[in-house]
Order: C-alpha cells, then structure tokens, then sequence
C-alpha cells in the first residue's frame, strides 16, 4: 500500500524526465550527483550545497516548458520525485557518512537495549489509561521501517505515521478511558517509550539525514513538530539516567548492571569473579530458554573450560587450583544468569499484570521477595 | 497494513499528508503563518486552551483533534489579514525541560501558561520568560496566561502579581478559562495583533 503511495508520483517523474525535452534538467541533476560524489564528505556543508541544488532545481522546473500548464500538486510532485532521487544516488555519500555518527548510533542503540531490559512505562509516568500494547505495537513497526527507505521523505513518514499512531490513542483514550486530554504531556513519554521498545535501526544517523536533506519548504508545520519530537526523545534517551524516570537511584544502576551482563555473557572469556558478592545468593531459577542459550554458547565456545572432556583419572593434584578457580568463574556466572534471568521474567510478568489490570498477589511476592534478597 | 490506514477517517478535515500541510500560497502579508509554542507546568492546561480555541473556532462537534499535540488554526482579523498559528505544545514535566529549546527556536510567538491556583505554576512560568529572554527568538512575541481562572475560590496567585510581571518584561497578559471559553479567543486575537507585519513589498 505504502509503495503505491510512494511510487507513482516518483514513476511520473521519471518519465518526464525520459521525455527528451527535459535533456537540460536531466544533465544538471547527473552533473551534481557526479561532482557531489567526487568531493569528500563535509557534514558542515553537504547539507547546504544540495538543499542549494534543490532550490536552483526548483526554479527551472518551474520554469520549464514541460511544466508549463503544471499544477502546484504537480511540480510538487517532481520536486519530491528529484529529492527522492538524488538522495538515493546519493545514500551511501550522505548517510551516517562520518565514523562519529556511526557511534552516536551505536551508542545510542547499545544504551536502548539496556533500557529495553527493565523500563516499564510507569518509569515515564504514563497515565495507565494510555498504556496500549497493540497501539505501541503498531507505532513501533512504523518507526522500524525507516530504514527500509532511502529518501528523506519516505524516512520522515515512517515517523509521521508513528506519531499518528499515538495521536490516535490519546484521543481513544480521551473519548473512552476519559481521560483529560493531556497534549505533549502525553505524547512525549508515549514517543520516547516506543522508541525504546522499538530500538530504530541508526537513529541518529536517519534524523540527521532528514534534518539536513528534506527539502527545507517541507520540513515545517506538523512534519517539522513531529520530527522534534522524535529529535527530543532522542536526546532524553542519550542523556538518560536514574533521575530522568521515576525510579530508584540503586535499582537503575542495578538494572543497568544486569542488563549490560546479560549482554556481555556470550562473548565474555575469564573472571568475573570480583563482581560475585554484587549478586545475591544462588538461586535455582527453574527451566529458562535463555540460560539455557548462553550456556550452550560457552559449551561449545570450546577451550574456556578445558576440563570438560577430561575422565577423573586423568587429573592430577595440580589441576585442583585451576579446576577450583574455573568452578568460581562458572558459579560467579551461572548466580549472576540466575539473576538477571528473574529479573527479566518478573519485570515481564508485571508489565503483562499491569495491562490486564489484575494485580497479581504471586508476582508482587517473588518482586519483593527478590528485592529483598538483592538488599 | 500501513498504520495511516488504520486511523479513523475523523482527521480527513485536517491537512491530508505532507503535501498539503502548507498552505500552498506561501505567506504574505495579508496571510501570516507563525509558529506558537506552548509553554508551562504539566497539568496547567495547555492543551485544554488549544483544543477549546481550535473547536470553538471551527466546528463544535468534530473529535478531529483532541489529544493531539500539534494543531493549526486560522483566524481572520477586522483588517482582513488572516493569521494561521501552527501550534507547538511541549511537555511541562520537570524531566523534559532540558528539551524546550528543540520546540521554541524559531517560534514566533510564545504562550507561557500557568495556574492561578498553583503558585509553582506561577514560578515555573517566570522560569520560562527569563528563558526565552535569553534563547528564544528576538522579537519573540510572548503571552503570559493564568489558566482556571472558573476557579476563584481555590486562586493562590492574585491577578495583579500576573500583570505586574508581565508589564514588567513587556509581555501580553490575559486570564482565561479553557473549562468555560473565557478570554480564549481574546488571548489568540490579541497575539495576531501584537505580530510583527512583513513590509509590503
């Protein structure tokens, strides 16, 4: 559906410009997109030199016979057709071009899957009568999609039709939950939650890319306050810290500290062994896919645990030392898993609770139980 | 599915894409457009002015925008210049304001909203006039407005403190009431008066 909307005005303007009376316009847009190509990227300037292009494209298009008898829709058309062109010719020269953005990106999309781990919408303070998961699943897809398209237009409806999938549920929620309309009360703490549960491919990179080559006249009004909005969440999340949310200081930076070491586990080679009194006692987390998955991992990661083929009668006295200090290294470990692995499924269980609005006497146990223990 | 599509058809009022989101024209001084940005407290009632400004304007019944965060609305003045404010709220809570200067640079005006019956409220908003006396805009055009003004009763902030600090920063101030429509209309009409006019060309 979406690549109708997108493409037939594009397909129209490809063919006026196979029309041999538009041979002039055709050679300007192959000269710039040849000579932009050659010179090396300058973040200060690019932007400039092609929204200047843009411009001077403007002008002759408007002033070509070919478009004479043109509506405004219809040169509108062209100039969205020859920005969704020269971006894509120019994609792999203006998009995340710089090794800084590169690792703001990463920076930003290894921070988000921290969060991922442990944020619950009550850490944003979202009113419950928002809290929607079909609607966030919905504005999440969108926001996933805008790597699927090269052009800054088509990038910038992936979070336009996100954001209208959050307008949508605040006035549901207006009409039948009655609650007060809250405005960019409301909206911010929903747009920065789905971003997180979304995690957009290179967000960095792709807002930046439509700051700087939409084409200026378009990025106003509704598209422009939209794009801020997405802007701002991504601020609020690279600067996010326990004072940010409605959390606890010790429990964010706990929560960080198991997220990151669930993260770290499959590659990790020796010693953990000075972060084993960070963790509370063993506890038998019971069957779990995802212990199960590292563990197979650091199985047949091979030489971490050398002994694993041996026979008893092959071991001398002198393995005693090593062997002990592999049995901590496994332990410090396996706790820590145990850990991290209730955390995540208690999180998931409430946050599943909270939906249904049916408080759950079991799970609240195990929560306080759990804090308790890690006390 | 493409999420467009699952909306309700309530918006087909409203500007239908990118495409249509400007006025095709472009400005000129019979026609201005300018940015508003809405600033204050959560919970002043912000969104609650717009919304009744935006429905009382136009169509009483229509749905089309409530919960919504950006609204455009046109009015026409005495003088037959038409003024569309684009409509930026932002979130009032404390752990967005880091985020202000992303909605107001580049405003053209700037309605800076309170409670009379919250005197944070009141000192929130002198927070923000001393901020955008240093970041905004120059020229900016800046409203102060003590909302829940139907709540007389409960009022901590007198009305004199408002008009002494806004005359005292040159700024535009009016009460008003979003629950009862006071002083709504009169607020966004004094604003189009007060902008600055493009020289004819």
């Amino acid at each position: 559906m979406e690549t109708v909307t997108h493409s037939s005005p594009f397909d129209s303007f490809l063919d006026r410009m196979r029309n041999p009376a538009s041979l002039d316009l055709v050679r300007s847009i192959k000269s710039f997109i040849v000579s932009f190509s050659y010179t090396a990227s300058n973040p200060e300037t690019d932007g400039k030199r092609i929204q200047e292009f843009f411009q001077t494209m403007e002008d002759a298009i408007r002033d070509h016979p070919l478009w004479a008898s043109s509506s405004d829709d219809e040169t509108d058309n062209a100039l969205e057709g020859l920005e969704k062109y020269v971006m894509t010719k120019l994609h792999s020269r203006t998009f995340a071009s710089t090794p800084e953005d590169v690792k703001i990106d990463a920076e930003i999309s290894e921070k988000i899957s921290l969060l991922q781990t442990f944020l619950r919408p009550q850490h944003l303070d979202i009113p419950s009568a928002l809290q929607n998961e079909a609607a966030w699943l919905l504005a999440e897809k969108e926001l996933k999609k805008i790597n699927a398209f090269k052009a800054p237009r088509d990038k910038l409806l992936c979070i336009i039709n996100c954001s209208r999938v959050i307008n949508n549920l605040l006035l549901n929620a207006s009409i039948s939950e009655d609650h007060v309309p809250g405005g960019a009360d409301d909206f911010l703490p929903v747009l920065i939650y789905v971003t997180i549960k979304a995690n957009p491919p290179q967000l960095h990179s792709n807002l930046k890319f439509i700051q700087l080559y939409r084409r200026q006249s378009k990025l106003v009004s509704e598209a422009a306050y939209y794009l801020t909005n997405l802007v701002s969440a991504k601020s609020f999340i690279l600067d996010l810290n326990a004072k940010s949310l409605s959390i606890e200081e010790s429990e964010f930076m706990e929560s960080m500290e198991a997220a990151r070491l669930v993260n770290r586990v499959p590659q990790e080679t020796v010693t953990t062994i000075d972060n084993r009194s960070k963790f509370g006692k063993l506890m038998d987390p019971g069957p779990s896919t995802l212990l199960h998955v590292k563990t197979q991992t650091n199985i047949n990661g091979g030489s971490n645990y050398p002994y694993m083929e041996a026979e008893a009668g092959e071991l001398t006295v002198g393995d005693v030392e090593r062997l002990l200090s592999l049995y901590k290294d496994v332990v410090t470990k396996y706790t820590s898993l145990c850990n991290t692995v209730r955390h995540l499924s208690v999180s998931r269980t409430q946050r599943h609770d909270e939906s249904l609005r049916e408080p759950n006497g079991t799970h609240k146990d195990t929560c306080s139980k759990e804090t308790e223990k890690r006390s | 599915m493409g999420c467009s599509s699952s909306l309700p058809d309530r918006s087909s009022g409203r500007s239908t894409g990118l495409n249509n989101a400007d006025n095709p024209e472009g400005p000129d001084a019979k026609n201005l457009r300018v940015k508003l940005v809405l600033l204050g407290d959560s919970g002043v009632g912000k969104s609650c002015i717009v919304l009744r400004f935006v429905r009382g304007q136009f169509d009483p019944t229509s749905k089309v925008t409530v919960g919504a965060s950006f609204l455009s609305q046109t009015i026409a003045l005495q003088d037959s210049t038409t003024v569309k404010f684009e409509i930026w709220d932002t979130a009032g809570q404390e752990r967005y304001a880091a985020l202000a200067p992303l909605y107001y640079r580049g405003a053209g005006v700037a309605v800076i909203v309170y409670d009379i019956t919250s005197p944070e409220s009141f000192t929130k908003a002198q927070y923000w006039v001393k901020e955008l006396q240093k970041h905004g805009s120059p020229g900016i055009v800046m409203a102060l407005v003590g909302n829940k003004a139907d709540l007389q009763e409960k009022r901590e902030v007198p009305v004199q403190d408002g008009i002494d600090y806004a005359e005292k920063n040159g700024m535009f101030f009016i009460e008003t009431s979003a629950k009862t429509a006071d002083n709504i209309n009169q607020l966004f009409e004094e604003i189009a008066k007060r902008l600055p006019r493009p020289s004819p060309s």
